[in-house]
Order: structure tokens, then C-alpha cells, then sequence
């Protein structure tokens, strides 16, 4: 598995969320800025099952391939969910659900790699 | 523009949108964690915790209850979901500490939600606190 990145994902949605508690405090809805950057964090977390999906077909990974498997599916789901919520609800509030959806694959993303690493 | 009565069913219909469309996110986060969570658990490794894990699987259809009850709005639903919710976090978060032999394998309420930021014993009482202010 290649934590570079890994790394840029986590760096990445932290800097996510972060912008969006920004944009929420100011209490504006969903910008462009935060749009565009949601569909990036989605490439990146695509890019990163690929060389998830690479490494395992290699003889790669911990035994326990389920729980790497729902979280890999878990990050793949959120940036969009995250998204169509944050267009539905036009407030602060749309933005405090994409500080959650960033903050959620940061922490996802650190599991994932201790999964990787047999340590949990 | 307050969505409160967009869809003509006027303020009952109000707890999905505003505050409540962020409370929607993240019960539907934990949905995903905790029923992705029992899944794995029931499915590879059943016998070695069977407590543990239908009291996770149980956690992950609360959420998914509440998720669906803030986006329709069915209000007293939402309620009576979560005082379960509250009652399960207290009851299996105490009983995680007082007999951990029985909790082999961690679950979402496991003392008190230590796993998972204590967000899990803090939720329902921001849901208690929305959904009641509302009310008045």
C-alpha cells in the first residue's frame, strides 16, 4: 500500500475540513473552493484504492481483508454523501456536515494504515 | 431561506433541514461505521464475541433508525430512537467497565464510545436538545 498517498489523503481532508469549519463559522454555504477540493479528496481516495487493490492481487495486506475492504468502501462513499448533503442544505450547516465528512476520512484513512500495518 | 416550509408540511418536517440536515451526516457517518463494523464482526468472527457483536449490529440499526426518522421527520419516531440510543450507550458503556470479560471485542458503545471520540454518548443529547427545542 503506498502511504504517500495515504498521507496526501489525510493531509488533505484535514485542510478539508478545516476550510469548511472556516467557511461555517463565517456562516456561509458550500463554495466552489470547498466543491472543488471535495471532488479532488474523491480522486485521491480513488487513486488509493487502486494501489490498495494493486498490493492486495500482489500477496500484500493483513489477513483480516474485511475491515480493509469496508473502510476503503466507507471513504469511497463519503465525499459525495458529504457533498449532496452540503448542496441540499444552502446554510453554515452544509458546511459543518463537509467539516465531518473530511474529518471522518482523515481518521478512516489513519486506521486504514494501522490495518495495513497489522497493528489494530 | 428557511426550508422549514418548503414542502408544505410546515415546522414538524423542520428537524431534517438547518442543524438538523448536520445531524442527518453524522448519524448517517455512524450508520455506515457501526453497521460496516457488525457486518464484518457477525460475518468472519461470530463465535468468539456473540454479546458484543449483536449488541453492535443493534447500535448500527439504531442509527440507521434515527438517520431515517431526521430525514423524514417523523419526530416521535426520532425520540423514542433516541432514548434507546442514550439508555444503550449508559447501559453497555456501565456494563463494558463493570464486566469487561464480556466485551472481548470492542463495540460503538463501548465505554461510553471511547472508540469513537465519546461522540457516541454526546449525539443523543445534542438530538434530545434539538429535537425538543424545536417542540416549543
Amino acid at each position: 500500500m503506498n502511504t504517500v498517498v495515504s498521507t496526501i489523503v489525510i493531509v488533505g481532508a484535514l485542510l478539508l475540513a478545516l476550510a469548511s469549519l472556516i467557511v461555517a463559522i463565517r456562516n456561509r454555504p458550500m463554495g466552489m473552493v470547498l466543491l472543488v477540493g471535495f471532488a479532488l479528496l474523491e480522486v485521491a481516495v480513488l487513486v488509493q484504492l487502486g494501489f490498495v487493490i494493486v498490493a492486495v492481487a500482489g500477496g500484500q495486506g493483513p489477513d483480516d481483508k474485511a475491515t480493509l475492504w469496508g473502510y476503503l468502501a466507507g471513504e469511497v462513499v463519503i465525499p459525495p454523501a458529504g457533498v449532496f448533503l452540503a448542496l441540499a442544505e444552502r446554510s453554515r450547516w452544509g458546511s459543518a456536515i463537509l467539516v465531518v465528512a473530511g474529518f471522518a476520512i482523515a481518521v478512516m484513512t489513519g486506521r486504514l494504515l494501522q490495518i495495513w500495518q497489522g497493528v489494530a | 431561506m428557511t426550508a422549514s416550509h418548503r414542502d408544505g408540511r410546515g415546522a414538524a418536517s423542520a428537524i431534517g433541514t438547518g442543524p438538523g440536515r448536520a445531524l442527518i451526516a453524522v448519524y448517517g457517518l455512524f450508520s455506515l461505521a457501526a453497521g460496516a463494523r457488525a457486518a464484518v464482526q457477525i460475518a468472519t468472527r461470530f463465535g468468539e464475541a456473540p454479546l458484543a457483536y449483536s449488541l453492535s449490529a443493534f447500535a448500527a440499526l439504531v442509527y440507521i433508525l434515527l438517520t431515517v426518522a431526521l430525514w423524514r421527520g417523523a419526530r416521535r419516531l426520532a425520540l423514542v430512537a433516541l432514548g434507546i440510543e442514550l439508555a444503550g450507550v449508559l447501559v453497555i458503556g456501565t456494563a463494558s467497565l463493570l464486566d469487561p470479560a464480556a466485551f472481548p471485542d470492542e463495540t460503538v458503545w463501548s465505554v461510553y464510545g471511547r472508540g469513537y471520540l465519546f461522540i457516541p454518548l454526546v449525539l443523543p443529547l445534542v438530538g434530545l436538545y434539538w429535537l425538543l427545542r424545536r417542540r416549543r
